[in-house]
């Protein structure tokens, strides 16, 4: 019989895989840490509170729609997901400033809203633009794949580190940016 | 990589009085704030004792590591955090970009290593990807071919040369001999109009004399041209294949960390496309510029033997030339980039569709797929078109001015001709190096990158070849005959910094052992094999061989003895007999056959219509993965090694081919020490011992019989298994009787 509670939990791990457990104001409570991360209590559906000491804040649509569908994950490489977030506005104001300052944490993509100049040099170009962040200066490999286009006039651009800097509307470039750019797109 | 920056002197200043006496082991940069304003400065410091992080200046946090767990670097979307763990609590330290996270996983790693108590320093083997002087992007080498100066650039390339000298004497001969005869040629010309057409007193025969020396001159230069070009190619050719294989040998004597530090593509792009680049500089670039340089200095030469004065006229008109074409030459670049990107675009599009065709196919969506390619092509039609229509006016334009140079020219010699202070001849002459000078001038604006090309080609090529490989024999490594007592003591490794692939691993493993080594993929289990087999060096710990620590152990001496069976079995091309005898090149056939025998793999050699001599490998006769294995196994026998290691060596096979390599097996485990990695735990029957390896650790030890009665995580993997079995078992023999 011991062979069948084993076939019984492999079943019910696949279920616990493809169920989405929706997290709402009603069943998960999130706390701020010393350590500045978030914490939360959660209400399973079967009504057994868990308590993490510190959760992910994971963005499904990261571009397209990054104010809904928040996954709350165990930390860590390999954490599963604990719910699922539908609408982040929905979630009491205080919440909602959390897991902002969470993701705000985790996503780095700086929006370029000035090309100052870009330079080609043998195989590589340097890049010096304004951002959100700041001044940026960053290089990028010449050659297909660095700049892609997201859709809608925006564009990604993957430099030799391994950051990204997001042209949020290519329309809304000078003439000159785009010609800058032309290289590019 | 630099994990050892020098402060600045205000922070340095800051720090000083929290110093204290402690020494400074890493300082690595941290260029974002908290709440990620970039271009931030700030520092993460390391002591022995302590973590600082400075901001702006100021001393923002401090962490003393004797209370502090573990310092941790966590990779984030195109960000990475640095955290401190303490009693289960992780505390948010700093922020930076990508540009810095791989340093600061080291200092995290290294700190880690202090708060643990070990005294010990990691070092980082990754590259730079920025100079650190001018800040231009390293194409993976150590230094910037910029920074390092053209100087050293220029060493190595005569470094490279002085190999070649007598043939490259004699192109360099041949070049000045092509220049030589242009510029003679000229003066047959020019005495051809003063003395036989001018005073048109001319006889025929004067003509017909004019006419040999002209033909001779050109047959003269036309074979010292083939010359040129031979000569040049083959010892293009010649510098290619020398380079190919000191690259190539280079990398076969380099450690796995340097091997995996690279990327394969990159590796073989080093030996395969920089060597062709240089062969490419030989050949185009250094015979064909080179000689257009002679000719345009034989020129100026000449030019200024005529006519001092004119020669200055004419060249004050090339700088503006020079700045013409230049520019051109940008516009042009751009120009062809654009229609590269999109071509390989449509490309791309073209691969995806065909090579996805059964999909596209299968939900219906070849209208779509066509509409979208119809808009690409398009597109690519019209920068085509554009493009044709810039180079169709601009091509002649940029001619046409370079022309006009020359035509000022004309004019004042013109003026002296009338004076009778040049003769009609001298200024056809003249003319005629006026060109000289000027038309290469649009093909030697393409040297500068040329010069860079190859550059940056030799930069990498001797990357490689300067890299010291690390896992060497130390001095004083003995050499000795393994019994197979084998010790993990302690023994932490990962393949990077950051992430640790084996913690603390224990292991007392007896001469003739078998132990079964059991856990998920990625728990470690390759990775133990890797280090006894000394493809890497553990971090931490040490692994003894007969109480020998592995590392004074002679590598040669080592591999001998130690016998792998992979799951990928990699047959070389060659022959069935070839690939048995890799190990043990000097084998006798009956030697070979006896091996075979013992590994269930005679008969089927056997029945091979060109039995041992079957040519297999790479286009050669195909065999199934039970015969590859078989193989591989013989090829284990004949090697008979003190150490056995089977890497999954059964799992791609269907049972009644694995009871049969498990027979074999058996013959060839048996009195040695032997550790085999198996997903089908089946196959580990004959083990004394199991080892399952959970989360980087050991997580039991024991016989098989010990481990099920203790139902941890071997029992609950057997009896998945043994489930997997039955429920396929059962719907087979229902699929059977209906």
């Amino acid at each position: 019989m011991e062979h069948n509670d084993i076939l019984e939990q492999e079943k019910q791990a696949v279920e616990q895989l493809i169920a989405i457990r929706p997290i709402t104001a009603d069943n998960a409570v999130f706390r701020r840490t010393g350590g500045g991360f978030v914490g939360m209590d959660y209400t399973a559906p079967d009504g057994e509170v868990k308590s993490f000491t510190r959760v992910s804040v994971h963005r499904c649509f990261p571009f397209s729609d990054p104010g809904r569908y928040i996954s709350i994950r165990e930390p860590e490489g390999d954490g599963k997901e604990i719910g699922l977030i539908e609408e982040l506005g929905a979630l009491p104001r205080e919440t909602q400033e959390m897991l902002e300052e969470q993701m705000a944490l985790r996503y780095f993509i700086p929006q370029i809203s000035r090309i100052k100049s870009i330079k080609e040099e043998y195989g590589y170009s340097y890049w010096d633009v304004t951002t959100d962040r700041g001044v940026c200066r960053f290089t990028v490999r010449m050659g297909g794949g660095s700049v892609y286009s997201i859709g809608g006039g925006r564009y990604l651009i993957n430099d030799i580190d391994g950051n990204r800097f997001e042209i949020p509307d290519l329309n809304k470039l000078s003439s000159r940016e785009i010609r800058e750019l032309d290289l590019f797109i | 990589m630099n994990l050892k920056y020098t402060l600045p002197d205000r922070e340095a200043e800051t720090l000083r009085p929290f110093l204290k006496s402690e020494a400074i082991v890493y300082c690595v940069p941290c260029d974002m704030t908290r709440e990620g304003e970039g271009d931030a400065a700030g520092w993460t410091v390391v002591t022995k004792r302590h973590l600082f992080l400075l901001m702006d200046g100021l001393l923002a946090d401090t962490v003393a590591l004797e209370e502090t767990d573990e310092i941790l670097c966590s990779p984030q979307v195109n960000c990475g955090l640095l955290l401190a763990k303490a009693g289960g609590e992780e505390r948010l330290l700093c922020r930076f970009s990508m540009r810095h996270l791989v340093r600061q996983s080291y200092a995290a790693r290294g700190a880690t290593l202090f708060c643990r108590q070990v005294d010990r320093e990691v070092q980082s083997s990754e590259r730079e990807r920025h100079c650190p002087t001018c800040g231009r992007a390293l194409p993976g080498t150590n230094q910037c071919s910029r920074c390092a100066g053209r100087g050293r650039t220029l060493r190595r390339l005569w470094d490279l040369c002085s190999r070649y000298a007598a043939p490259l004497l004699l192109i360099t001969v041949f070049m000045a001999g092509i220049s030589a005869l242009s510029m003679g040629q000229q003066s047959v010309i020019r005495d051809f109009i003063d003395q036989v057409l001018v005073p048109a007193s001319g006889t025929a025969k004067q003509l017909g004399g004019f006419l040999l020396v002209m033909l001779i001159i050109l047959a003269v230069q036309i074979t010292l041209h083939v010359g040129k070009t031979l000569w040049s190619n083959s010892l293009g050719t010649r510098i290619a294949k020398d380079l190919r294989e000191r690259v190539f040998a280079k990398i076969s004597e380099l450690s796995m960390t340097f091997l995996n530090s690279r990327e394969t593509g990159e590796l073989m792009n080093r030996v395969v496309e920089d060597s062709a680049r240089i062969r490419e500089f030989m050949e185009e670039v250094f015979a064909n510029m080179f000689t257009q340089i002679f000719i345009m200095a034989g020129a100026l030469i000449m030019m200024m033997v005529i006519d001092w004065r004119l020669a200055l006229l004419t060249l004050a008109f090339a700088p503006l030339a020079l700045l013409l074409v230049r520019l051109f030459r940008k516009k042009e670049r751009r120009l062809w980039r654009q229609q590269w990107r999109m071509n390989d675009k449509v490309n791309g599009r073209l691969e995806d569709v065909i090579a996805g065709i059964r999909v596209v196919k299968s939900f219906g969506q070849e209208q779509r797929e066509t509409e979208r390619f119809q808009e690409y092509t398009e597109r690519q039609t019209d920068i085509q078109r554009r493009n044709e229509t810039f180079w169709a006016t601009l091509y002649p334009f940029v001619t046409f001015i370079i022309t006009s140079g020359t035509l000022f020219v004309l004019y004042f010699g013109g003026l002296n001709v009338l004076n009778e202070t040049m003769t009609p001849g001298q200024l056809v002459q003249f003319m005629a190096y006026a060109n000289m000078v000027y038309m290469p001038l649009q093909y030697l604006s393409r040297l500068p990158r040329m010069l860079m090309r190859v550059s940056t080609a030799l930069e990498r090529i001797y990357d490689v070849l300067d890299e010291q490989a690390d896992i060497t024999d130390a001095p004083g490594s003995v050499e000795h005959e393994i019994t197979g007592d084998i010790v993990f003591d302690d023994v932490t490794f990962g393949y990077h910094s950051y992430e640790p692939v084996l913690e603390h691993i224990d292991l007392h493993i007896q001469p003739g052992e078998m132990i079964g080594l059991v856990g998920a993929s990625g728990t470690g289990k390759s990775t133990m094999i890797n280090l006894l087999m000394r493809l890497y060096d553990a971090d931490d710990g040490h692994i003894l061989i007969d109480g020998i620590p592995i590392d004074t152990l002679e590598r040669d001496c080592l591999h001998g003895q130690i016998g792998v069976v992979l799951q990928e079995t990699f047959l070389f091309s060659g022959t069935v007999f070839d690939n048995i005898r890799f190990a043990k090149p000097d084998a006798k056939a009956e030697e070979v056959i006896r091996a075979a025998k013992m590994a269930n793999a005679h008969e089927f050699i056997v029945k091979f219509p060109d039995g041992y001599d079957t040519y297999v490998g790479e286009k050669g006769y195909t065999l199934s993965g039970g015969e590859r294995q078989r193989i591989a196994i013989a090829r284990a026998i004949l090697h008979n090694p003190r150490l056995l290691i089977l890497d999954e060596a059964t799992s791609s096979l269907d049972t009644e081919t694995e009871y049969q390599i498990q027979q074999a097996m058996n013959r060839l485990t048996k009195g040695r020490t032997t550790i085999a990695i198996a997903h089908r735990l089946s196959t580990l029957r004959e083990a004394d011992r199991i080892v399952v390896l959970d989360r980087h650790h050991i997580a039991e030890v024991g016989t098989h019989n010990e481990l099920m009665r203790f139902k941890g995580l071997y029992y609950g993997l057997v009896m998945a298994q043994l489930e997997m079995h039955k429920v396929r078992g059962e719907k087979e023999n229902r699929a059977a009787r209906t």
